[in-house]
């Protein structure tokens, strides 16, 4: 299931994605995130939405909007119609969607956790409706250990025995053992991608759990988008933000995305439970997670036990918003 | 932006070359629209009523007041080379890209970064070239201000045109922002295809209609069967009509054969294909300038072009639909107070408009076949590695590649150089579309036979109607109709002609993707191992010797003494040099004696001797089994070998075969006896196979 292109979703994508259709470099106007936040209010303030900006007497409106973004600036960026056009048709035929923070589809968890930091884009490959899901996250550095990739693929299997979505980013090392754990046993797995979705949707390991419907890849950057090392760290704030509970199986100390992304969420308010991998080999990394709060992973057995870490998680939260 | 009407009409009278020019019904209004961004448009207009002028001026207004330039989308080039003449006149810098001029993509990128561009004009096709939109598209796209697309009815599933590639154009236009503007132009479009376009464009489009009747021609229908009595009557016709004109054929060959023919009478003519390669902006110019009678064209030669003194447009075959004939019919008497539009009707068109229907859409074999060889590659295909995998030809491979691709979502994509499966299956609305596309193109052709019975003077009323115009305009005919009667004697030599052409059989130079791995051969071949370019005399089935062949071969399992008296003739015309001393042949295990038996009697009327030195050593399965070339080749691979103890002579020799297709027989034939010391080897074949 792919959510439909709204017209908000065209005028986002217009103002703030690269729209990256082949080599050609995107252009300078783009609005960041910081000046989209800016914008998007200043059209609540005016009791507008980003589809007005497209109409066919857009134009008064953009000067209303002179005050937070140039007017020139938006013109330019809204110009680039038939560039957005030829990118939807390059994504669409390879069945990726796009989605934005003003679609009704667009993840509640994420709206609700992240606020303005939620991303303004989502694009994904897959069925949405895993996007609700919530679930287990697994996430770990890239250079791990096979004792480690094999805990991480237990830890994805126990999940798909509970009935729940795994979630991960897709990273080679702990993130795709543990998704492959839950994947094999027939389990719902959520990828959240911080580079190269399009080549990731044309995977063929990909094909068969994607049409599935339990594989669902999603990411906040351009489908085209190769990796950098920034956008990896933000893509964990949004592992963090679509699950229920988190275990880290590896981390570096005081380096690293996992390192950063672990270090946000125990920072976070309301926060989900961050576990560490309390087994196996010693990691410096995953004590100093502790000493910031994270939570040794209470190694639940079977589908009760980890039933039970699931409705402490929730009680957990439910007190620290009341209390 | 606002809309300058005095620049506007100042542009219309430079344009058209007359200084009290004023717009047409409809066309300021369609300017406006446009220019005040008021909305998605679409116009239709019948051809010459001015449709260019719209766009151009519209881009040239919305350049000067800062805006970005506009891109057409248009199916045919003949169009564009007129237009781009007709744009440089207004001082619309106009520029083309297209696979005929590669080397100056990058010059058209350049002046477009250098803002020296004010409309480009694409192919539906080029759009859909992943080359061309990651290397050239995107660095411009995002500057686009007005997006026109040409020839607008073949959006619809429901029009007679329907290109294949225009479904991508559909899925772009789908999901354009309202703001950029957009303006859709056709000269045919009934209600259903209306209807089609609105559900495509929205459901704020703004629709411009004109009327269909055209009060100067004159239309006419003359059945007459066989194709010697067509040639013969458009000899003599051509002979006496006023002017100059088009006759359209519906195959390439066809063309090809009406040219040669009226030209061997002494008619002014050429041949104007898709195949006619760089020259056709040459013939498109002598036409213009009445330097040709006529040209002899198939619909290569369509949509756009534009001389308004077309005297005649005359049909060969009867075309597909009405639309197809009244757009092709329509290009005569624009300017001219009188033109003739007369249908010629025969036997085979029904064949060919048959062949059309079937062949438009892969079969299910086809995509299964496709879709599996994708299934087991997890790192994909190209094209030659299908053809490799699949028994399928090189043409239906490529269309149903790009039928696949064309859906949406898709169940292939291009990665790179290679076809991959996407995570989207086939939908089976793509077959019903199939059928339903099927189903309407066999409505049109009994449609079209309906009109090819109308009396005189019932012609024009019948198109309008059909194409849901309003038929109260319609006036009779102004021209008496044209004899119908046929000359006996040019008859004779009609059919003389169509049994007199040879064909050449150009040599293969290289081995097939991946060599023949039993003779351990691959690249190119041996430049003294080649074949020499060999000659058929017909082309299998055809009209002139080809249906003698097919009789031959399937009936009497004998080639008739007739067959050896014409290819004499043909090799005696040909007359290569230097000529072959001896004659040998093609061996075979299913036919042992029909193409020995042939030769000998071909070697007894060219008084040289015949010699048996090739023998098939595996039986395989017939190379017309075998559906592309790849497969043709490792059909061949290691079946023939040189059988006689020494050559029996060492000078060039005719190699004569019944069937010549993929080549590949000859190649290898060629080979082992060059190989073996030979001298020349010119290939003789009865007939070419006819495939796609």
């Amino acid at each position: 299931m792919a959510p439909k292109l709204s017209l908000n979703t065209q005028a986002i994508l217009l103002l703030t994605a690269p729209l990256m259709a082949g080599h050609a470099p995107s252009s300078p106007d783009l609005l960041t995130l910081v000046e989209y936040n800016f914008l998007a209010r200043h059209l609540r303030e005016l009791q507008c939405r980003p589809a007005d900006l497209l109409a066919a007497d857009g134009g008064e409106l953009l000067r209303a909007c002179q005050p937070v973004i140039e007017e020139g600036r938006l013109q330019r960026l809204l110009a680039r119609g038939f560039l957005l056009s030829q990118v939807i048709e390059r994504w669409e035929a390879r069945a990726i969607w796009v989605m934005s923070r003003a679609d009704a589809e667009y993840p509640r968890r994420m709206k609700g956790r992240l606020k303005e930091d939620a991303p303004p884009l989502l694009y994904g490959c897959g069925d949405i409706r895993l996007l609700e899901s919530g679930g287990l996250a697994v996430v770990g550095s890239r250079h791990v250990d096979e004792a480690v990739m094999e805990y991480a693929m237990a830890v994805g299997n126990l999940a798909t025995r509970c009935g729940k979505t795994l979630l991960s980013g897709g990273a080679k090392g702990g993130d795709q053992a543990a998704m492959a754990g839950a994947l094999e046993a027939g389990g719902k797995v959520l990828g959240v991608l911080g580079d190269s979705l399009e080549k990731s949707a044309m995977n063929r390991d990909h094909r068969n759990v994607i049409m599935g419907g339990q594989l669902l890849l999603i990411s906040p950057h351009d489908p085209g988008t190769g990796f950098t090392v920034g956008n990896a760290m933000q893509r964990n704030k949004l592992i963090y933000a679509l699950a229920d509970a988190a275990l880290v199986v590896s981390s570096d100390s005081n380096k690293g995305g996992t390192w950063s992304g672990a270090v946000e969420q125990l920072g976070r308010f309301p926060r989900i439970p961050v576990y560490v991998r309390s087994t196996g080999e010693p990691s410096q990394g995953l004590d100093a997670l502790r000493e910031k709060g994270a939570l040794p992973w209470p190694n639940p057995r079977d589908t009760d036990e980890l039933e039970a870490l699931f409705s402490a998680t929730c009680r957990n939260r439910a007190e620290s918003i009341f209390s | 932006m606002t809309y300058l009407a005095e620049k506007s009409r100042e542009l219309l009278r430079v344009g058209s070359g007359f200084p009290g020019a004023e717009f047409r019904d409809g066309q300021e209004e369609a300017i406006r629209h446009i220019v005040e961004g008021r909305g998605r448009l679409l116009v239709v207009q019948k051809t010459g009523w001015g449709k260019s002028f719209v766009y151009f001026i519209a881009a040239k207004l919305l350049r000067e007041g800062g805006n970005g330039p506009a891109l057409l989308i248009s199916p045919l080039l003949s169009l564009m080379r007129n237009q781009i003449t007709a744009a440089q006149r207004m001082g619309v810098r106009a520029a083309t890209v297209n696979s005929d001029n590669l080397d100056e993509w990058s010059d058209v990128e350049e002046r477009f970064g250098r803002n020296e561009i004010d409309i480009l004009l694409i192919s539906p096709e080029r759009l859909a070239n992943e080359r061309f939109r990651t290397q050239v598209l995107a660095r411009i796209a995002g500057q686009i201000s007005l997006l026109v697309i040409d020839e607008a009815h073949c959006i619809s599933d429901w029009g007679h045109d329907f290109r294949p590639h225009y479904r991508l154009l559909e899925r772009i236009v789908r999901s354009l922002p309202p703001n950029l503007r957009l303006l859709a132009t056709t000269a045919t479009a009934n209600n259903r295809v209306l209807a089609d376009l609105a559900t495509v464009l929205g459901p704020k489009l703004e629709v411009s209609r004109g009327d269909l009747n055209r009060s100067s021609l004159s239309l006419q229908t003359i059945s007459l069967p066989s194709q010697a009595e067509r040639l013969s009557w458009l000899a003599e016709q051509l002979a006496t009509l006023q002017g100059h004109g088009i006759i359209y054929t519906l195959t390439v060959r066809d063309a090809e054969q009406v040219a040669g023919w009226l030209k061997s009478r002494g008619l002014s003519v050429a041949a104007y294909t898709g195949q006619t390669g760089p020259g056709r902006e040459e013939l498109e110019q002598a036409l213009l300038q009445n330097r040709v009678k006529a040209l002899v064209a198939t619909t290569a030669l369509g949509m756009g072009y534009d001389k308004p003194d077309l005297a005649f447009v005359i049909h060969y075959q009867t075309p597909g639909s009405v639309v197809a004939y009244y757009q092709q019919a329509g290009r005569a008497g624009r300017a001219l107070d009188a033109a003739y539009g007369v249908l010629l009707s025969g036997e085979e068109e029904t064949n060919i408009t048959d062949w059309f229907i079937k062949s438009a859409f892969p079969t299910r074999r086809e995509v299964a076949a496709v879709l599996e060889a994708l299934e087991k590659e997890s790192d994909g295909l190209s094209v030659p590695e299908i053809m490799a995998r699949v028994n399928v030809s090189k043409g239906r491979i490529e269309k149903t590649i790009a039928l696949l691709s064309l859906e949406s979502p898709a169940p292939i994509a291009k990665q790179g150089h290679k076809w991959q499966l996407t995570v989207a299956t086939l939908s089976e609305e793509f077959w019903a579309r199939a059928e339903r596309l099927t189903a309407l193109r066999r409505t049109e052709q009994q449609q079209m036979q309906e009109y090819v019975r109308l009396p005189f003077g019932e012609h024009m009323g019948f198109l309008v109607r059909a194409l849901d115009g309003d038929p109260c305009g319609v006036t009779p005919p102004l021209l008496a109709p044209l004899p119908t009667s046929v000359d006996e004697v040019l008859v004779r030599e009609a059919v003389a002609f169509l049994r007199r052409e040879g064909l050449i059989i150009e040599p293969r130079k290289k081995w097939p993707d991946g060599g023949m791995p039993q003779y351990q051969v691959k690249g190119f071949i041996n430049e003294g191992h080649l074949a020499q370019p060999g000659r058929a005399l017909s082309i299998l089935g055809d009209a002139g010797w080809g249906g003698v062949v097919g009789h031959g071969r399937s009936l009497d399992h004998h080639f008739s003494d007739d067959l050896v008296a014409a290819c004499a003739k043909m090799i005696g015309e040909w007359n290569p040099q230097t000529f072959p001393t001896w004659v040998t042949c093609i061996p075979s295990l299913r036919h042992p004696d029909l193409v020995p038996d042939f030769a000998r009697r071909l070697a007894d009327a060219l008084g040289l001797p015949f010699h048996v030195v090739l023998a098939k050593t595996d039986p395989r399965p017939a190379q017309k089994s075998m559906a592309n070339s790849t497969q043709q080749a490792r059909n061949i691979d290691g079946s023939l070998a040189f059988c006689a103890p020494r050559l029996p002579r060492r000078g060039p020799m005719f190699l004569v075969d019944d069937l010549v297709d993929s080549r590949w027989t000859f190649t290898v034939a060629a080979w082992l006896l060059r190989s073996h010391g030979s001298g020349e080897v010119w290939p003789v074949a009865l007939a070419q196979a006819g495939r796609d």
